[in-house]
Formats: C-alpha cells, structure tokens, sequence
C-alpha cells in the first residue's frame, strides 16, 4: 500500500486540464519522460499508468523497475502552474482479466484501433510539491544565501 | 489454522538464490523454483477459487504432478505480468505453498510469505457450451493472453509403447475422457466456432497455439498430423480479416514439404518442434518414437529448414530441461549437461532455431517420474545461457514469450531482448 498521503495527488487529478508524465530508468540509468495520457488514481492510492505498446521504452523500463527495484517519477501539472511529483515504485502490471479488459475498453473507446500492453500499478512512495511559486518562497526563506544580490539591491525608482 | 502459518521461521532458500543472481530477476528465480517445486494450495486458498472467476485445472493435454484431476487453479499469475505454470503436487515432495494473506493468494517457502500471486482469469467463453453440447474449455482452453487447442489428445507413438520417458499424454487422455468428458480428436469445424466465440471478449487474446500428440500415418510420415493441422487452422482463419494471424504450432519435426504447406495454406505465424533434450544418446534413450521415426540429427536439421519457410525468429524448439540429469543414464553433473546443452543449443542458434525449456515436472506414471528434476542453479544458469544465445545471434522469442506462452523462464528474461529491427 502507498507509503504517503495520496491525497495531494488525488486532488490534483481530480482538476480539469491536468496534464501527467511517467518518467522511468533504462539500463545505463538514463531518464525516459513520457505523457502518461490515461494516468489515474485507483481506490487503493497507486496510480494506474496504461502501457499500450509491448516494446515501448517505457514499457520496458517499468518492467526493468519491478524487477530490479528501481523507481519511477510521476509528475503533474496544470495550467494554474502547479507542479506535483510523485517518486514510486511498480507494485503489478496486470496483463489479463477484468481490471486489464476495462482498462483495453477504455483505451479504444478514446483512440482509434488501439491497443493495450499492460495496466501498471504504481505505489506513491513521496510526493513533492514542485509549484514553483511555493519552492521559490521556501527558497528564499530557507537558503538565503542562494539568491542573486542585485534581487535585494536598492533599484533606481528607491533611490 | 492455514497451513502456510505453522511452519517455523528460517531464511527462504529461494531468497538466498535470489541475492546470488543480481543479474537475473527475482520473479524468473521464483518462477522457476516454483515450477521445479510444485504447488500445493490450502483449503484457504482452494476458497477463494471461483470457477465463474478463474480457471481450473482439468482442460491441459498433460496431467498433474499428484496425479488428481479436481479443481485446483489453473496456474499463477506473479505481479510482473508473468505466468508461472505449475501443477499440484503432494505436500510431501516438499512444494510451495500457496495460501491468503490479506485476502490476497500468496506464494509461502519454509511458511514465510514469498510473493503475492492471481489466479488465471477466466475467460468469458468457458461458460459456454459448443453446439455439440461439450462444455468451450474443453474444445479450446486459454491461457492469461493465449487460446490452446489440443486437437488430437493422444499420441502414436505410444502405438508400440514408444512414448517419452516423461510424457503422461496418454495417461491424461484416459482420466480426461472419463473424468472431464474431453473430446479426444476435435472437430476443426467446433474449433472455429469456439475461437469466434472467444474472440468476443476484447483485449483478452494475443495469440492462437495448436498443439497436439504426433500423428504417424499418412502417405509420407506426419502427413496426417499435418492435414488435421491444416484443417484447423484454416477454421481459425476464418474468424480474422487478415491471411496471417498470431499464431504458434507445435508440432512434430515436419519435412520442408510439410512445413511449406502449413505455411502456404494457413495463417499460422511461427512454428516449434520439441527435441526435449540436446543430447543424441539421451534423445535416442527418452524419445524413442522420436528416434525411430525422424532421428535426433535430422529433427535438427528438420528445425533450420523451418527457418527458411517461417523466417528467422519465428522457429524453435523445446527442451524438457532436467531429464538429462535424470536417472542411470543423466548426464552425471549439471556443469557437464549445461556445457553440453548449451553447445547443441549454439549450434542451432547460429542456424537461426531458439531454443526455450520448460522445467522438468516429474509426473507419475511415467518411467522417469520417479526421478527428481534439477537444481533451481542449474535452471538458472540454463536460463541465462539460452538467454545469451539469443543475445548472440540476435534471435527474438516473439511467438514463445511471456505473452504468447508463459512457460519459460528464459523468454520471460527476453522480454528486455533488444530491439534489433528498430
């Protein structure tokens, strides 16, 4: 079961006009992004990302994570500018049987003589709120020595 | 109290294996293991079946490991997608335990929880009866994505008593027929009709498997196993728009005429001929009927014509991996059957034929089932080596995969083969 709070994220999938990405490992450790159109949040907390090709990069870098325990990255954004990533682990890709054949269902009623590969389950282990207008705040309260000076200087108008 | 729960706590052997291969997924090793142990499910586990839900034992060509037909699950589903196929064995040949934890089926060594598992959905045809009034799973049964057809459930070569050495065909035939009212030969015809029917239900098939006993007879040798398949094949044809379809054969080595004509007249995609070991002697010794009517050298060089009718990567054979271990005869240790197995399986490679296995499941009633199968290193170390092959001679496994079959740990480590044609 999910490690964190799947609220935030339920939350933010619940708003219109969300847009999410899967990001996943492949064997050198490079990042693979890529939409995850269909992401949702299931009655159990993981969130479910449909594979619909076999040999898609991240099809395949989904199944390398579930076999050698590597994590995946989820983000989240809309167009208020908010950002949520959720950093989690594959707990199943289902392959058959009923969730599989509503998920195919779904997948074809949406996109022209498509197919499905794999419905993966995917457990929230940390959620990060990336909106930036919240980092930039805790930031500047947090790291000040992180700023550009010329931001606190005196500008001309004050002079 | 669940049996799972009684045994004492120790270290999981499996797990200790698990932590020596980091190079081999944890899911390969318990599914192999699983497949060399056996299972046995708790009354708790036997509860949660539902035969509206999941499939059970009782529609396979091969019998089980404790020689009982009675409604167990088919087989198992592991959370990477990948099927293990197992049979119910006796508690006291020391197999995996499956039971519930949470309410979910769970694998259990030495009474430790090892990994959560599904049983096989079933499909929504097995509730169906064909027009003959046979109940659908027992004219065409299925796997989590593959339809089966066992067309002919007997094989001539037991005609002068010379089955193989691990086959129980026959023996199932009979309990089968009796027990589950299977028909014995099908009708090509039903056949079509029931595949139309399964095809009903979406996102539930990838593929069609024809497999069968071998059929001796004919004007040359094969030749009606190969016009039965024919037959078949063209039924299931009908119920696609496309010529060629997903599809696999097993069956016996065919000449190149044959094959030819499996290709020329059916949309069958890919084809598999099982030479069960790599080994002449042993061939000769546990393949009898195959020694007498093909021959271990010209089953192979039967498989590298298929390549040139099917295409590279659409061709491969079979072992029953662990016989060549077993009994007075076996191959005295596993580093020796390895190198030997490996190199036959090389020198097929190289002429464009894979080679998969299956774990060996000793059943009874068979003259090699009272011999133990390997050691879950020896299956690991075969895995990774008929897995490097593929590597090698840049061979996919496509039409024998953890999609299209399931039953082999070695293709299921292929599914991150690379993607040479891209």
């Amino acid at each position: 079961m999910p490690i964190v709070s799947t609220s935030p994220i339920a939350e933010f999938l619940g708003r219109a006009g969300t847009i999410a990405s899967i990001a996943t490992l492949d064997e050198q450790g490079a990042p693979h992004a890529v939409p995850s159109p269909f992401l949702s949040l299931d009655p159990q907390g993981r969130l479910v990302h449909l594979e619909l090709l076999e040999t898609s990069t991240s099809h395949r870098n989904l199944l390398r994570s579930i076999w050698f325990n590597r994590p995946v990255s989820i983000t989240l954004t809309n167009s208020d500018r908010e950002v949520l990533v959720i950093t989690g682990k594959p707990h199943k890709a289902h392959v058959s049987g009923p969730l599989f054949s509503d998920y195919y269902r779904l997948v074809r009623s949406r996109l022209e003589d498509a197919d499905l590969a794999a419905v993966w389950l995917i457990e929230p282990q940390q959620t990060r709120d990336e909106t930036y207008a919240k980092r930039k705040s805790q930031e500047e309260a947090l790291h000040p020595f992180h700023l550009h000076l010329d931001r606190l200087a005196v500008t001309e108008d004050e002079q | 109290m669940p049996l799972a729960s009684t045994k004492t706590h120790r270290q999981s052997a499996v797990e200790e294996t698990i932590a020596r291969y980091p190079d081999v997924p944890r899911f390969v090793i318990i599914k192999t293991d699983v497949q060399r142990r056996g299972v046995f499910y708790t009354d708790e586990a036997l509860g949660l079946l539902d035969e509206r839900l999941h499939q059970t034992t009782g529609t396979h060509i091969f019998g089980a490991r404790d020689g009982r037909i009675a409604a167990r699950p088919e087989s198992l589903l592991l959370r990477d997608g990948s099927s293990i196929i197992t049979t119910p064995t006796p508690l006291e040949e020391n197999p995996y335990v499956v039971d519930l934890l949470d309410g979910q089926p769970w694998l259990f060594d030495a009474g430790e929880p090892v990994e959560e598992v599904d049983y096989w959905p079933a499909p929504a045809f097995y509730a169906k009866t064909s027009r003959s009034g046979v109940p659908m799973k027992n004219i065409v049964s299925a796997r989590p994505q593959r339809l089966n057809i066992f067309p002919y459930r007997y094989c001539t070569f037991w005609n002068n008593g010379k089955g193989c050495s691990f086959c129980d065909i026959v023996e199932q035939l009979k309990k089968g027929g009796k027990e589950l009212q299977i028909p014995a030969r099908l009708d090509p015809v039903e056949v079509g009709e029931v595949v139309q029917e399964a095809l009903r239900e979406p996102g539930r098939f990838s593929s069609v498997f024809l497999t069968s006993g071998s059929i001796v007879g004919g004007k040359q040798p094969f030749d009606d196993e190969v016009d039965y398949y024919i037959d078949i094949l063209k039924e299931v044809g009908k119920n696609f728009r496309t010529a060629k379809y997903p599809s696999q054969l097993i069956g016996t080595a065919f000449t190149k005429e044959q094959l030819q004509r499996l290709h020329g007249e059916t949309g069958l995609t890919s084809y598999t001929s099982d030479i069960e070991v790599l080994d002449e002697e042993l061939f000769n010794q546990y393949c009898p009927g195959k020694a007498e009517w093909i021959g271990y050298q010209e089953w192979k060089r039967r498989l590298v014509d298929a390549v040139e009718v099917f295409g590279p990567g659409r061709v491969n054979t079979g072992l029953v991996a662990g016989i060549e271990l077993a009994g007075p005869r076996g191959i005295a240790s596993e580093d020796e059957a390895l190198q030997r197995t490996l190199a036959e399986a090389e020198d097929l490679a190289r002429q464009g034929v894979s080679t998969v296995f299956i774990v060996w499941s000793p059943r009874p009633h068979t003259p090699l089932g009272q011999y133990k199968n390997a050691s879950l290193d020896y299956y690991i170390r075969l895995t990774r080596g008929l897995h490097a092959l593929r590597i090698k001679y840049r061979l996919p496994i496509d039409h024998d995969s953890y999609r299209n079959c399931g039953n082999h740990p070695d293709s299921d480590l292929s599914r991150l083969l690379p993607l040479w044609e891209e």
